[in-house]
């Protein structure tokens, strides 16, 4: 199943990914919104990248006792070029976990199980919010352009877990 | 409000206090941000020969209006106020998270005053300011007070701090963001010295807007594939600045011994060649596509850097090759907050008037042991640091060399010596802030491209240089990063989505061109005149006598002449003074 991860390896702490995210979904820039970012220490220059597995991990779907957390079919086709693009292809089809806000009642139970820290309460709806691969073109592998870098990758996880989860 | 945050910061470092006010509409639709917005408000804060070293001396930082967008470069941020080393307009950049951070905090400019009793910290998260005793923070190198910062305040700041040179107020203390960006050139960090402040740290939660987002990102991926990310920018991520040192080496303008030479021998070892060998990462700016940021490893030190001119001033200026020597001492001015520029040059500096028989200071060219110790002694003002603290200007003047210290207006010139570069010679003498390269930059004509000959000065050369710092004058007002090769186009693209309406070249030039003109008329007002748009006369008179540009000169006649043709072409009387119809024409409402 399709989501998309930061190589901290090859990351360079541009934060580009964290912008793109933000202003498609926020209508603005703003990285305190973001649904994924790199953690980047200045000084020593090392990066942690953060972002959602979708159905590789699952354990916000798992913790909420209000199947709020709910698997929909999407189609990702990202816009620009990614490292993975020859393995996966252009286009990859399958599973992404997007909060149903009607059913999420901000429990925050799914908070305090993500591994990567990138399920939130969003601070004007009051709901969960996080990566929903942007209806299928990744804005942060969209800025994640520079040819000799390209760390924001496409995913495509073969052990999935949550096939089976109510869409 | 899109782009702007319409808020003003201003920080009473007497009182402790902090209070908004909003940005001056006006101004910003007049200098868009950056250093024009900066010398703008500079000029209404200031008195006329006000001392750089008061309270009343503002420390302005502006961000341009991309700052905070994904418009790559953009997270740049301008440090500025009256100089502190030289009592020009100070506008010093450095590249980091600053300026981004500081429009999701909420301002578009902070602008601190006057002085705190003790060493202070200021703290700012969104809309809470808090001014925090730094005691504990008093001779923290960099890194310390990066860490410290973080662990004491929030995980996500950024911060503005001085190292010890800065405590110390040493002329050409430098500011630093996120360790290794520096605001380097005129004295920032002495500026903050003198007001008490230890460090700026800012940690912002909210968004910056620029009208329909999904439309600005399609805009933004495009141009920045088919403009940032280009064969003809990709030098700077493939390579970064030290390719010039083969560059200016082979063109006979690489300062070397005091720029007694153009011309290295040992610059094969400190070259681009030699850097890749050590490599071992590439760091982006904040909202930065490039990645620029080279980190180096050799024996026990890694970190990023040296750019070229540390590779140049504290390389072959002072008769260094070797690699680890420079690394380590490149390392040193950055922990303890001193602009490598000026560091190297008064230490080049020192070491010709020891081997001159003029002082003996002890320092000698190539000599590593005395080298690796500078940089603290310096920071310190301790043993030969005490005197060399002066600055080139005053320590070569004082011995009765004036000749031999290479400043124009004050300012330790960077690394590219105009006998190989007939242009520079111009762009040096008329640079708003001393010798420096950021305004104009005929290297690349004349060197890089080869466009135009490196060895002619003449009505060309004038017309170039005005040309180019009007252009520059307005980047920097974006405030796009000079590694992206921006031209009006570009920015017009951009400047479409700030103004909402197409923007043409004639407004922008004429926008860089009022910057311009408002940093001259507070140089003039500041007491600087015609008399100073001068260089060292070796630059002029004295043919190097080995490399390529072996025997070449200039000629103060010739030099002189070219600058009456700058004063024309700028609109400017014959003492270099703007005219009150250029005054009028470009809409700049202040007067001498």
């Amino acid at each position: 199943m399709p989501h998309v991860m930061i190589s901290s390896k090859k990351c360079t702490g541009c934060h580009m990914c964290e912008l793109g995210c933000s202003a498609w979904h926020e209508g603005g820039f703003q990285p305190s919104r973001a649904r994924l970012f790199a953690d980047v220490n200045p000084t020593t220059a090392v990066i942690k990248g953060h972002s959602c597995l979708q159905t590789g991990c699952a354990k916000c779907q798992e913790a909420c006792p209000n199947d709020a957390i709910v698997a929909r079919e999407i189609t990702v086709t990202p816009s620009g070029t990614f490292a993975s693009k020859e393995k996966v292809g252009d286009s990859v089809t399958g599973i992404v976990l997007v909060v149903d806000e009607e059913k999420c009642n901000n429990c925050g139970d799914c908070y305090d199980v993500c591994p990567y820290g990138v399920i939130h309460e969003h601070p004007e709806r009051k709901v969960a919010f996080k990566c929903d691969l942007c209806d299928g073109d990744p804005q942060c592998i969209a800025f994640c352009q520079n040819q000799y870098v390209l760390a924001v990758d496409l995913k495509v996880d073969k052990a999935d877990r949550a096939l089976t989860a109510k869409a | 409000m899109d782009f702007y945050k319409g808020h003003v910061l201003k920080i009473d470092m007497s009182t402790g206090t902090a209070e908004v006010e909003p940005l001056n509409m006006e101004w910003a639709r007049l200098y868009v941000g950056g250093k024009g917005l900066m010398l703008r408000y500079l000029w209404d804060l200031t008195e006329p020969g006000m001392d750089p070293w008061s309270p009343e001396n503002p420390l302005i930082v502006a961000p341009g209006p991309f700052a905070g967008t994904n418009v790559s470069t953009c997270s740049r941020v301008v440090l500025g106020g009256k100089s502190p080393a030289n009592g020009t307009i100070l506008d010093s950049y450095c590249g980091g998270s600053f300026g981004s951070v500081l429009k999701f905090a909420g301002y578009d400019l902070i602008i601190v005053q006057g002085c705190a009793a003790e060493l202070t910290a200021v703290l700012i998260k969104d809309d809470k300011v808090s001014f925090v005793p730094a005691a504990k923070y008093a001779g923290m190198l960099t890194a310390d007070i990066e860490a410290a910062l973080r662990a004491d305040f929030d995980p996500h700041m950024t911060s503005l701090s001085i190292g010890p040179a800065g405590e110390h107020k040493l002329p050409w203390a430098c500011v630093s963001n996120d360790q290794y960006h520096k605001a380097g050139r005129g004295g920032t960090g002495a500026l903050m010295g003198s007001k008490n402040l230890k460090a700026i740290a800012v940690a912002g939660t909210g968004r910056v807007t620029v009208g329909d987002a999904r439309a600005f990102l399609e805009d933004i991926e495009r141009i920045d594939t088919d403009y940032i990310l280009t064969d003809s920018n990709y030098w700077v991520h493939e390579e970064g600045t030290p390719v010039l040192v083969d560059v200016t080496d082979g063109a006979g303008c690489q300062p070397t011994r005091n720029y007694s030479s153009g011309t290295f021998k040992g610059a094969g070892n400190i070259n681009s060649e030699a850097f890749k060998k050590i490599r071992v990462k590439k760091r982006a700016c904040y909202q930065c596509t490039l990645a620029c940021r080279n980190f180096h490893r050799i024996n026990d030190i890694e970190g990023e850097g040296p750019e070229y001119e540390t590779i140049a001033l504290c390389g072959s200026n002072v008769g260094v090759d070797d690699i680890a020597a420079l690394m380590q001492f490149n390392h040193l001015c950055d922990e303890y907050g001193l602009d490598t520029i000026s560091t190297g040059n008064v230490l080049g500096l020192a070491m010709d008037m020891t081997e001159k028989g003029i002082h003996d200071f002890g320092l000698h060219f190539g000599d590593i042991e005395a080298y690796l110790k500078i940089p603290e002694q310096l920071a310190l003002r301790t043993g030969v640091g005490a005197e060399l603290a002066m600055g080139s200007r005053a320590l070569a003047a004082k011995y009765g060399h004036p000749e031999l210290g290479m400043q124009v207006k004050g300012l330790e010139a960077p690394g590219y010596d105009p006998r190989g570069s007939f242009g520079m010679s111009i762009a040096y003498a008329t640079s708003d802030r001393g010798a420096c390269h950021m305004r104009s930059f005929p290297i690349g004509v004349e060197i890089v491209e080869g466009t135009m000959p490196a060895d002619t000065l003449d009505e060309s050369k004038a017309e170039f240089n005005v040309t180019f710092q009007n252009h520059y004058a307005f980047k920097f007002c974006g405030v796009w990063c000079d590694f992206w090769a921006i031209d009006y186009e570009q920015m017009g693209m951009l400047m479409k989505h700030l103004w909402k309406r197409e923007v043409t070249e004639e407004e922008m030039t004429q926008v860089g061109e009022r910057v311009w003109n408002l940093g001259r008329l507070f140089n003039l007002r500041e007491g600087y005149s015609k008399a100073d748009d001068v260089i060292p006369e070796a630059w002029l008179e004295k043919p190097f006598s080995d490399g390529v540009s072996a025997g070449k000169i200039i000629g103060t006649a010739r030099f002189n002449e070219v600058l009456g043709q700058y004063y024309a072409l700028r609109g400017w009387d014959e003492d270099g003074v703007p005219t009150e119809a250029k005054l009028t024409e470009l809409g700049i409402d202040v007067r001498l």
